[in-house]
C-alpha cells in the first residue's frame, strides 16, 4: 500500500513516515493558530499552503487535504 | 647495495616517513651540512644523509598497506575474512606504489637500524608499523620511533637524538582494530546494500554505508525530516522609535514574541500618543576572553566561518603548511600549548615578518607569556601553532589566509580579555515595558592582535537617566514567524560529529565528503536526497544498531581502551562480527525488497540533479536535462512527455556539462542552465528562446561583422 500523498510505503493511517510527521505537526500547530489568528481549519490549511517557511512535506500534505476536502464537498454538491 | 657517489654504503639507519616531503625536511635537518642528495630507484625518491654515520630517508605514499578479504575477486558477502595486503594489489590505479614498496624493501635489507618517522598519530603509527612488518621483512619489534610536532630543523633534530626506543604498539593495536572494524562494517554493509539494488535494477551503483556513515546520515536525515514536515507559527513583535537628541532610537517590546494579534494590537493601541518614561538603565561590563588555541575542528569551523572552506579543504591546506614547516602538526585534537614548544622564540621569528612586527615585540616586551588554553590535550601533539618559518615558496592564496588567521590567533591567546559595557535601558510607555539595548568595546585586549577575524563590537545607546521624559515617534507591530531548524553544512556537521564522539579528526571530513560522492546529500547548506533517506530507511527497519549512536560510541570507546592497553584487538573484532552476522542474514532475506527501495530512490535523487525548473508550456510537468536513446543528443525536455501530455523541449550545447546553475536570465526570469566546456571559461545559457537576450546578441553579432 502507498501513501495518499507520494509513492512511498504506508506506515500509520494511510501515510508514509514523512507526511505522517507532516500531518501531526499540522495538527499539533492548528491550535496555536486559531489562537493567535482566529481562523477556521480550511483558513490554516491555505495559509501554511502559501508560507514560505513550511516544509516542502507539509504543504504536500496541506495540499492533499484541501483538495480532498473540495473533492468531498463537490460530491455533496 | 647502495651506493653513494663513489662509495657503497654497507651499513646505515634506513627512516621511513609518510610522505614525500616529510622526508626531504628531516634529511636535511639531519644531514650534518644540511646537503641532502637525492637518490632515485625506480622512480621512488630518498635521500642520503650524513651525520657521522649514514643516514638514508625514504617516503612512503600514506597507507602502503590495505585490509582486503582473503578470498581475492570476491563480490559477495558476508566476508568476515581478512589480511592486510599492499594496496596495489587491490585497488585500481595504485600499481605505482607496487614499486615503491620494491624499494623500500631492497633499502631495508642492509639497514642495520631502522627507525619509524611517520607522524606520531594513529593513521602514521599504522603506515609505519605495516611497511616494517611487511615490507622490511618483521623489523617492527626492533625499530626505533621519532615523535616530533613540526618539521623544523631544531625539532626534527631533537626528535633523532631523543628517539623512542620503540614503537608504540598499543596505538598500533588500536588503529589497526579501527580498520578492520570499519572494513567490516563497510564492505559487508556497503555491498548488501549494492548488490540489493543490482539485482533488482541490473545496473551497477556503489552504495555505502558504515560504522559513522551511518549515524551521520542518521543525524542528517532526522534535521532534514524536521525541516520537510516544519509548521511556521505565527507570532508578532513590536518596537517603539523613541526620540532622544534628535536621534531616533528602536526599544524592543519586554516579550520578543506575542502569541496573539488582539494582545499585539492592544499593546500598540495602547501605546499610541504617549510618552515614555525612563524607569531603569541597567549596565555591565563584560570580559571577553581570548579565543583557545585551535584544534583541528576549530580551525575548520573558523576557516568555514571566515573562508567558506570546506573542513576538506581546510585539512588540505594546513597538512600543506605542515609539510612545509610552517605550522605544527594540524591532526590534533589538544587545546593546549606546552612552554615547551618555546614560545619566545617563535614570536621572535614572527617579529622578522614585517606585517607581524610591531605585535609580536609588543607581546615579547611582556614579562610573561601566557597562552590561554582549553580542557581538550592530546598526548600525541599540542594544539595547532606556527613555528615562525617563513615561507620558502610562494603561497597560494588560501594557505596565505589559513597561515595568517593561525599566526593572528597564536597571537591573540597571550593577550588580556577584551572589556565590553552592556546597557540596558527599561523604558515604561503607558505601562508597558520596552528594552533599549547597546554595546561598546572598552577595551580592546585581544580583540587587536585578531583583527579582522574577529571586530570590536559597538551599538551605542544615548545617556540617559531613571525617570527622564522621551517621546515616541511610532510603535510598529511586525508579524513573523517561527523559522525551521537550519541545514547544517559541513563545519557545523563536523562539531556535531565531534560533539558525539564519531569518527576521528581525519576522518571525519572525508567521511562528509563520502556522503556528497555516494548522492546521499547534496549542496552546502546539506539538505538529504531520497536517496539518503531511502538507505536510512532500509538501515532502520532492518538493521537499526547499525545505525545507533549508541554502537558506534561504545566501539570508539572500546579503540581507546586498546590504545591504552586495557582491551584486546581480537576481542573487539570478534565482537564485531559476532553483531554483524545477524545484521547480514536479515539483509540478504530482504535483498529484493531493499533493492526496489534503493533502485527507485536511486532513479529519482539522480532524475532529481537534472530539473531545470518547472514546465512554463504545462505547468505542471518539470524540465529535466535528458540525453536521446536514439540520437544521443542532449537536451531539456519536460517529464510530463512519458505521460503524452507535453512535448516541450530545448536544444543544449552538446559539449562539456551542464548543470542548473542556480541563477535565473536577466532578461526573462527563466531558470539558467551552465555550461562547463574544457578550455572555455563557463558560462550560463539560458535556454529560452523567446528571450530578449538573444535578440540582443543577434544585433551585436551583426554589429561586429559590419
Amino acid at each position: 500500500m502507498k501513501c495518499k500523498v507520494c509513492d512511498r510505503e504506508i506506515v500509520e493511517d494511510d501515510f508514509c513516515s514523512m507526511h505522517l510527521k507532516a500531518f501531526k505537526n499540522l495538527v499539533e500547530r492548528y491550535d496555536c493558530w486559531r489562537k493567535a489568528l482566529r481562523i477556521s481549519w480550511k483558513e490554516y490549511l491555505s495559509e501554511i499552503r502559501h508560507n514560505p517557511l513550511t516544509g516542502e512535506c507539509t504543504k504536500e500534505v496541506a495540499s492533499y487535504l484541501i483538495e480532498n476536502e473540495e473533492k468531498r464537498n463537490g460530491e455533496e454538491i | 647495495m647502495l651506493r653513494c657517489g663513489s662509495r657503497i654504503l654497507s651499513k646505515y639507519t634506513l627512516i621511513i616517513t609518510e610522505k614525500p616531503n616529510a622526508a626531504i625536511r628531516i634529511a636535511a635537518a639531519l644531514d650534518a651540512e644540511g646537503k641532502v642528495k637525492k637518490k632515485v630507484d625506480s622512480g621512488v625518491p630518498y635521500y642520503l644523509a650524513k651525520r657521522g654515520e649514514s643516514v638514508v630517508v625514504v617516503p612512503a605514499l600514506g597507507h602502503l598497506y590495505t585490509v582486503a578479504g582473503k578470498k581475492r575477486g570476491q563480490s559477495d558477502y558476508p566476508v568476515f575474512d581478512f589480511q592486510w595486503v599492499p594496496r596495489y594489489l587491490v585497488e585500481r590505479g595504485a600499481s605505482r606504489l607496487g614499486t615503491w614498496l620494491k624499494v623500500i624493501s631492497r633499502l631495508s635489507e642492509n639497514a642495520n637500524r631502522l627507525i619509524d618517522a611517520c607522524d606520531y598519530d594513529i593513521e602514521g603509527s599504522v603506515i609505519g608499523y605495516s611497511i616494517l612488518k611487511y615490507a622490511c621483512s618483521g623489523k617492527e619489534k626492533n625499530a626505533q620511533r621519532m615523535k616530533f610536532s613540526t618539521l623544523t630543523k631544531e625539532e626534527l633534530e631533537k626528535s633523532y637524538t631523543e628517539l623512542l626506543s620503540s614503537l608504540n604498539f598499543s596505538l598500533i593495536e588500536a588503529g589497526l582494530a579501527r580498520h578492520e572494524v570499519d572494513w567490516l562494517y563497510g564492505i559487508n554493509l556497503s555491498r548488501a546494500l549494492t548488490r540489493a539494488a543490482e539485482k533488482y535494477s541490473e545496473k551497477y551503483a556503489t552504495l555505502s554505508t558504515g560504522r559513522v556513515q551511518g549515524p551521520t546520515l542518521k543525524f542528517l536525515a532526522t534535521r532534514e525530516k524536521s525541516i520537510k514536515c516544519f509548521v511556521p507559527t505565527p507570532y508578532w513583535t513590536i518596537k517603539a522609535k523613541v526620540i532622544v537628541d534628535d536621534a531616533v532610537f528602536e526599544a524592543w517590546y519586554e516579550k520578543n514574541q506575542v502569541e496573539t494579534k488582539v494582545e499585539a494590537q492592544a499593546i500598540v493601541d495602547s501605546c499610541r500618543s504617549k510618552t515614555a518614561e525612563i524607569k531603569n538603565v541597567i549596565t555591565r561590563t563584560i570580559q571577553q576572553h581570548p579565543p583557545l588555541p585551535f584544534d583541528l575542528g576549530s580551525l575548520q569551523g573558523e576557516a568555514y566561518r571566515l573562508f567558506r572552506y570546506t573542513p576538506m579543504y581546510t585539512l588540505n591546506i594546513a597538512q600543506r603548511l605542515y609539510l612545509n614547516a610552517l605550522i605544527s602538526y594540524p591532526r590534533t585534537s589538544s587545546q593546549k600549548l606546552p612552554p615547551e614548544i618555546g614560545y619566545t622564540e617563535i614570536l621572535k621569528k614572527l617579529g622578522r615578518i614585517a606585517k607581524y612586527e610591531s605585535q609580536a615585540y609588543e607581546l615579547l616586551a611582556r614579562s610573561a607569556l601566557k597562552p590561554t588554553e582549553g580542557k581538550k590535550s592530546d598526548p600525541a601533539h599540542p594544539a595547532i601553532y606556527p613555528t615562525g618559518n617563513l615561507p620558502q615558496k610562494r603561497l597560494s592564496s588560501s594557505e596565505r589566509k589559513l597561515w595568517d588567521l593561525i599566526v593572528k590567533r597564536f597571537m591573540a591567546i597571550f593577550v588580556e580579555p577584551a572589556l565590553m559595557q552592556t546597557t540596558k535601558i527599561i523604558i515604561d510607555i503607558n505601562g508597558n515595558k520596552f528594552h533599549l539595548r547597546g554595546k561598546c568595546t572598552l577595551k580592546e585586549g585581544w580583540l587587536r592582535f585578531y583583527s579582522p577575524y574577529m571586530k570590536p563590537e559597538s551599538d551605542l545607546v544615548p545617556l540617559l537617566k531613571k525617570g527622564e521624559k522621551i517621546s515616541v515617534n511610532r510603535i510598529i507591530m511586525e508579524d513573523k514567524f517561527t523559522t525551521p531548524p537550519s541545514r547544517y553544512n559541513p563545519s557545523s556537521l563536523l562539531k556535531r560529529m565531534e560533539k558525539e564522539e564519531i569518527g576521528t579528526k581525519a576522518t571525519r571530513a572525508r567521511i562528509i565528503q563520502t556522503l556528497n560522492t555516494r548522492e546521499y546529500i547534496r549542496k552546502e547548506k546539506i539538505e538529504v536526497t531520497d536517496l539518503g533517506f531511502e538507505v536510512i530507511d532500509v538501515l532502520r527497519k532492518y538493521c537499526p544498531a547499525v545505525v545507533s549512536l549508541e554502537l558506534t560510541r561504545k566501539l570508539e570507546e572500546r579503540m581507546k581502551r586498546i590504545q591504552q592497553g586495557k582491551e584486546k584487538r581480537r576481542q573487539v573484532l570478534h565482537d564485531t562480527i559476532e553483531i554483524l552476522k545477524p545484521v547480514i542474514e536479515r539483509l540478504k532475506e530482504e535483498e529484493q525488497v531493499i533493492g526496489a527501495r534503493l533502485s527507485q530512490a536511486l532513479m529519482k535523487t539522480r532524475l532529481e540533479d537534472r530539473v531545470v525548473s518547472i514546465c512554463p508550456v504545462c505547468k505542471k510537468g518539470k524540465l529535466v536535462i535528458l540525453k536521446s536513446r536514439k540520437t544521443g543528443k542532449r537536451f531539456i525536455g519536460c517529464t510530463n512527455y512519458f505521460e503524452g501530455n507535453c512535448k516541450t523541449s530545448f536544444p543544449l550545447p552538446q559539449k562539456g556539462v551542464a548543470k542548473l546553475s542556480g541563477t535565473v536570465c536577466r532578461d526573462c526570469s527563466w531558470n539558467t542552465v551552465k555550461i562547463w566546456i574544457r578550455g572555455k571559461r563557463p558560462w550560463n545559457l539560458c535556454f529560452n528562446p523567446e528571450c530578449s537576450s538573444k535578440d540582443k546578441r543577434r544585433k551585436k553579432v551583426e554589429m561586429q561583422s559590419l
